[in-house]
C-alpha cells in the first residue's frame, strides 16, 4: 500500500497537504451557508483560532442541504447564490473553501469554486454522483455513508479511480446502531487507511440521532470531546466539525453543531493528540501486532 | 518408481519443452495488482485452476495466490467474510514466487515442481512478462503421451 496525499488550492498562500506524516488539518464552518455576513464571520472567528493554534483549515458549508428530513426544513441558498458567497469567502479570508453537492448537475459549478468537492454520506456509493465530483479535477472528499463498512468504500474508490480522480479524503461519520442512531466503530480508521488514501473524522455528525425527533436529527453534542480525542490517537489526517456561533439558532444541525465557544478546546485538544500519535509512531513505528 | 523406469522417462521427453504444453496467457488466470480477492476467486473458477497469477500494468509477475494461501488466510485472519473479499488480493499474494522460462525441458520443470510441492508455474520471458502457465496436469500428460509415443516406436 502506498499512502497517498492530497494536494488543495489554497488563496494566496502555499497549498494545504492532508495525508500520512502531515500536520493536522480542520475543515470547519457552519452546517449550511445562512447568510453572506454570517458566513464571513464564521470564516473570521474560526480562521483566527486555527491561526492561534497553528492549523491549516478549509471553509465548509454548503448551498443546498437536500437531506433534511422536513420539507419545510431550511434547504439552503441555493447553487448560484450559495457559490457567490463561498467564492467572497475564499478570497477575503484567503482560505480554501468546500461544499458537498447533492446533485451530479451541481458538480461541474461547485467544482469551479470549491478547492475540496463533498460528496454527501448517503450519496456515496452513487455512481453518477462520483462521476460528477470526480470531473471536478478537484480533490474529492467522500464521506463513508452510515450504511456502509468501512471495507467497502474502496468500492466507491474504484469508482473515483477509474474516473480519473485519485485526490480522495474518507471520512468516518457514524455507522448507524439500530434505527436512529449511530456510533463510531474506530477500526474504521485503519480499515480505511489501508485505501492508501487519508481519513478524516467527522466529529459533529458522529454524535447525530438521525431523525430522532421525528422530523428532524437530534444529538449528543457532549460526546465531540471524548470522541474527537480517540479518533485522533487511532489516526486520522483531517477533522471535520461543524461549527456555528449560536447553535440553538443554527438553520441547519442545530443540534449537533459545535457551540464555536468550544472550537479551541476541541481542537487544541485533537492537535496534541495527532502530534502525540506522530511522535509514538516516530518512536514505535506502525502498529503491526500480529505473529509472523 | 524405481530408477531405471525414472531413468526411461527423462529420457524418452528430453525434447519437449515447457512452452509445448503450458496453457497460453489466454487461457491463464491473471490478475492486475488492485483486482480484489472476490474477482480473482472467480476467476480460479472460471478456469478451473487453484491459482492466479498477478502481474503489473506490463504484465510483469509480482506474485501468485493459490487457494492454499486463501485458505490459510481464512485460518489466521480473523476478518469479516465482507472485508476479506473486498481486499486487494495482492495483500494476500506470495511475493516474489517461483517461475520458469518457456525453453526449459518439462521434465525439469516437473522436477521443481515436485521438489516445491507445487501444482503450477507462472512462464516468463526473459523480462519477468508472463507469457503462460504450466499446469502439473498438462505436464503430465506431455510426458506420459511422449512415453506413449516412445513405446509405439519401439
Amino acid at each position: 500500500m502506498i499512502n497517498k496525499t492530497i494536494h488543495l488550492k489554497s488563496p494566496h498562500i502555499d497549498e494545504i497537504q492532508i495525508g500520512h506524516g502531515k500536520d493536522l488539518v480542520l475543515i470547519a464552518g457552519p452546517c449550511a451557508i445562512e447568510s453572506r455576513d454570517h458566513s464571513m464571520k464564521m470564516a473570521d472567528m474560526i480562521g483566527s483560532v486555527c491561526d492561534k493554534l497553528g492549523v491549516r483549515w478549509i471553509f465548509k458549508a454548503c448551498y443546498d442541504k437536500d437531506c433534511r428530513s422536513s420539507p419545510s426544513s431550511f434547504h439552503g441558498l441555493g447553487l448560484e447564490e450559495g457559490l457567490k458567497i463561498l467564492a467572497d469567502v475564499r478570497e477575503a479570508h484567503g482560505v480554501p473553501v468546500t461544499s458537498d453537492f447533492s446533485d451530479p448537475s451541481w458538480g461541474s459549478a461547485t467544482g469551479e469554486v470549491c478547492d475540496m468537492v463533498q460528496v454527501p454520506a448517503y450519496l456515496c456509493r452513487q455512481t453518477s454522483m462520483l462521476r460528477a465530483a470526480a470531473a471536478t479535477g478537484k480533490p474529492v472528499h467522500l464521506k463513508k455513508g452510515q450504511f456502509m463498512s468501512p471495507w467497502n468504500m474502496k468500492n466507491s474508490c474504484r469508482k473515483l479511480e477509474t474516473f480519473g480522480n485519485d485526490q480522495i479524503l474518507l471520512t468516518e461519520r457514524g455507522t448507524f446502531f439500530g434505527y436512529n442512531m449511530l456510533v463510531n466503530d474506530m477500526r474504521c480508521f485503519p480499515i480505511m487507511q489501508e485505501t492508501g488514501y487519508p481519513v478524516c473524522y467527522d466529529a459533529t455528525h458522529s454524535i447525530q440521532l438521525p431523525t430522532s425527533m421525528g422530523n428532524i436529527s437530534g444529538g449528543q453534542r457532549e460526546f465531540i470531546p471524548h470522541l474527537t480525542r480517540a479518533a485522533a490517537a487511532c489516526g486520522i489526517e483531517a477533522l471535520f466539525m461543524e461549527v456555528h456561533d449560536d447553535p440553538p439558532s443554527a438553520m441547519s444541525d442545530a443540534n449537533t453543531v459545535l457551540d464555536f465557544k468550544y472550537l479551541e478546546l476541541v481542537l487544541a485538544q485533537a492537535k496534541a493528540m495527532h502530534e502525540m500519535r506522530s511522535e509514538l509512531r516516530a518512536k514505535w513505528g506502525e502498529d503491526c501486532v500480529h505473529p509472523e | 518408481m524405481q530408477n531405471g523406469e525414472k531413468t526411461v522417462s527423462i529420457q524418452s521427453d528430453r525434447d519437449l519443452k515447457v512452452a509445448d504444453v503450458m496453457l497460453p496467457i489466454d487461457m491463464a488466470p491473471l490478475a492486475d495488482e488492485s483486482t480484489i480477492l472476490k474477482d480473482v476467486l472467480e476467476a480460479m473458477d472460471r478456469h478451473r485452476l487453484g491459482v492466479v497469477c498477478i502481474v503489473d500494468q506490463k504484465k510483469h509477475l509480482t506474485g501468485i495466490l493459490t487457494e492454499g494461501d486463501v485458505r490459510r488466510k481464512l485460518l489466521h485472519v480473523q476478518k469479516p467474510f465482507a472485508a476479506l473479499l473486498a481486499d486487494d488480493a495482492i495483500i494476500h499474494a506470495v511475493r516474489s514466487p517461483i517461475s520458469i522460462t518457456a525453453d526449459v525441458q518439462l521434465i525439469d520443470a516437473l522436477d521443481l515442481m515436485g521438489e516445491k510441492k507445487i501444482w503450477d508455474l507462472p512462464v516468463v520471458d526473459g523480462d519477468t512478462r508472463v507469457i503462460g502457465l504450466l499446469h502439473l496436469h498438462q505436464a503430465i500428460r506431455g510426458v506420459l503421451d511422449t512415453l506413449q509415443q516412445s513405446k509405439n516406436s519401439l
